[in-house]
């Protein structure tokens, strides 16, 4: 059986060798373990199998589920490529004259060949890899996405948002891990034996947990947003457990439970129906003024978060708004102001309702794309900067 | 060299009444020809667990396994000292004038050393296989713990030392992609992906699984199976339903599906209301796909 092995060692191993480069350009993070275990791996098997022969590479050289699923299409791809480059090499001894153009095809193929098997990926190439098609996806506007796109992010805005949730405190309690021994309770168990320790206690930080109220105009003024505030307002709810949604026009509507029981396109179903005046005109201040009345003793404390998405267009009462948002600043940790128009350079907070509350809010951020967005949830975890500094 | 062993072991799971399609065998061959760990990942109920347990069997080792949880930590899968009863022996020792430093060396001993079941795996005279099931749900600590068993076969003890493997046991990990596991512990092993099988495969398990199941039933249940599979279920359901599901069945002597029988049992298959209740809802237009007639009468 070794004889096939010797036959043509040079011949195997470096196809092999070259198979691993072709992968790594593709993105396969094979390293010399890996070329070294695909070798040892060739020694077990009878080669003159080919299925034996790719399977086993697969199992080697692909290290998670997207690499399997793609690896036999690249091997086809590679063996295409090789026979090629071995065709190409060999009409080029034998015969140089006919058909010029397409040895002189032949010859482009087998250089393009040599060049990606050398590691010199052509300028196209450089390009497509050194943008991952997140990066370019984060600083895209949320209006020009697709929704499958908009999924995607909402998908990671919500991976974030779940992270930021949680901060340790300081306070501490029991743990059955054994991070940091707890002194004093071991000391105070010891008590009952007579002083002799016999369990180790031990505790870890307390989780905070972060409140969010969020308020989310849906008027019509909004209309051009809404499709982003409804994966937003999703996102968020499913991230945090301490949160209670409310949307407003000329109303207000608690929406939390409807979210929380029920998936996706079912609840938003159900919101717009219950919510007569969706995508009608807008009165932040009543509003606002009765979020405060109704609800405000329960959901306001110093560990909330109130994030409020509106465009600032109030065809209400000024003075009423003041009041409502001065509550606002007063009973939370911060206000957040999303405004969808403060992506606009230009922008200035020109709307009546946007002026009256500008005072009160502690940032005032545009979320127009995911990086303005990722720039808000990190707000969450700072205190209150009295000075108060305002993002963009 | 042996061209011999590859289908040798494609019997040998078959014998087991693990069917395979050539993929799982190969990567197995390999874990145990290269000595490296295999990592499984795929969705739940393939048989990703039963591919240890069958490998166990067949090569009749002993099976030692850990199941993985949110905050395991070194004390429970690799060794811990035994607190207790080192006091106690500290106790005894009193009355006696002894050597200090003997004395430490005594208390930090195998003698005190609880074994979990990785030291346990690597300390065995024979080869054995190790199961670490659903590694994604421990912390990502616990996989830093694992690597250097993973790669160099050993466990080191701050106050006794290195302990090398006295066999090196045979490591699988399982997986159900419920937190991306990191670079490094893929880089150790070799990975193997299990998907949910097609009809034939599926029938195949089914057919050596619950050999007396009537054998329309079995292709009638794997049609259905491949139809629910396609909707959008909170719960894809995996082999192991199916194949309870074909027991459940056989044990009630019942040669065909239909309506009414699907509609008492989908208790087996489906372990979500609302999947059900769609399920429920869809059921004629499941039996139009599936292409099972219900008899009337």
């Amino acid at each position: 059986m070794s004889n096939t092995l010797v036959k043509r060692p040079t011949e195997l191993s470096s196809n092999i060798v070259l198979l691993c480069r072709f992968l790594r350009t593709k993105g396969f993070p094979v390293t010399a373990t890996e070329e070294a275990d695909a070798l040892r791996a060739m020694t077990y098997l009878p080669i003159q199998k080919e299925i034996y022969f790719k399977r086993a590479l697969k199992a080697v050289l692909t290290k998670n589920r997207h690499q399997q699923s793609v690896f036999d299409d690249l091997y086809v791809e590679f063996r295409q490529q090789l026979s090629r480059a071995t065709d190409a090499k060999l009409k080029d001894v034998e015969e140089r004259r006919p058909q010029q153009s397409d040895s002189q095809k032949r010859q482009a193929q087998f250089e393009s060949l040599k060049d990606w098997l050398n590691l010199h990926p052509s300028e196209e190439e450089k390009e497509v890899s050194s943008f991952s098609g997140i990066e370019v996806l984060t600083k895209k506007d949320f209006v020009d996405l697709s929704e499958e796109e908009m999924h995607l992010m909402m998908r990671l805005l919500q991976k974030m948002a779940r992270r930021m949730a949680h901060q340790k405190s300081r306070l501490r309690i029991r743990s059955k891990k054994r991070n940091r021994l707890d002194l004093k309770k071991t000391i105070r168990d010891s008590m009952r034996n007579g002083g002799s320790i016999q369990e180790l206690h031990f505790s870890k930080r307390k989780d905070k947990k972060l409140k969010v109220v969020l308020l989310c105009d849906v008027s019509r003024s909004m209309d051009l947003y809404s499709r982003f505030l409804v994966h937003l307002i999703y996102a968020f709810q499913n991230a945090y457990d301490k949160i209670e949604t409310f949307v407003f026009s000329t109303a207000l509507h608690r929406v939390s439970p409807l979210l929380d029981n029920h998936a996706f396109d079912q609840a938003f179903d159900m919101i717009s129906d219950r919510v007569p005046q969706w995508s009608g005109g807008t009165t932040i201040g009543s509003c606002l003024h009765d979020f405060t009345r109704d609800y405000g003793y329960g959901m306001l404390d110093k560990k909330t978060i109130v994030l409020i998405l509106s465009d600032g267009w109030d065809t209400g009462d000024a003075a009423q708004m003041k009041k409502a948002m001065k509550h606002l600043y007063k009973k939370s940790k911060k206000v957040i102001w999303l405004n969808p128009l403060a992506g606009n350079p230009d922008f200035e907070p020109e709307a009546l309702g946007m002026k009256t509350a500008l005072p009160f809010i502690d940032v005032l951020a545009s979320a127009h794309n995911f990086e303005s967005l990722k720039e808000v949830l990190y707000q969450f975890r700072k205190k209150r900067n009295l000075l108060k500094t305002q993002l963009n | 060299m042996n061209t011999e062993e590859v289908p040798q072991l494609k019997k040998m799971l078959r014998e087991q009444g693990y069917i395979d399609d050539g993929s799982i065998a190969m990567s197995l061959f390999l874990a145990m020809k290269l000595e490296k760990p295999l990592l499984i990942e795929g969705p739940a109920g393939v048989g990703k667990t039963e591919i240890a347990k069958v490998m166990a069997k067949s090569m009749t080792k002993d099976l030692i396994r850990l199941q993985c949880y949110e905050g395991l930590d070194s004390t429970h899968a690799l060794y811990e000292w035994n607190y207790q009863h080192q006091l106690l022996f500290l106790k005894m020792q009193e009355q006696k004038e002894q050597d200090l430093a003997a004395l430490e060396a005594t208390i930090f001993s195998e003698k005190f050393l609880l074994k979990r079941p990785v030291l346990q795996a690597i300390l065995k005279e024979d080869k054995s296989v190790l199961l670490i099931d659903e590694v994604d749900r421990a912390d990502e600590e616990f996989e830093s713990f694992l690597l250097e068993v993973l790669s160099d076969w050993q466990v080191t003890i701050p106050e006794i030392g290195t302990i090398q493997a006295k066999s090196k046991p045979q490591i699988i990990l399982t997986g159900n992609r419920t937190r991306e596991l990191s670079e490094a512990l893929r880089r150790r092993c070799l990975y193997l992906w299990i998907d949910y099988p097609d009809f034939e495969k599926e029938l195949a398990i089914v057919r050596s699984k619950v050999p007396e199941a009537d054998a329309k039933l079995g292709e009638q249940i794997c049609a259905f199976m491949r139809e629910l599979r396609e909707m959008k279920l909170e719960k894809t359901p995996g082999i192991s339903e199916t194949i309870d599901w074909a027991r459940a069945l056989a044990s009630l002597h019942l040669t065909h599906l239909d309506k009414q029988i699907v509609e008492d049992t989908l208790g087996v298959v489906l372990k979500d209301w609302q999947d059900m209740r769609h399920t429920q809802d869809a059921l004629s237009e499941l039996f139009e796909k599936t292409g099972v007639t219900s008899r009337i009468g």
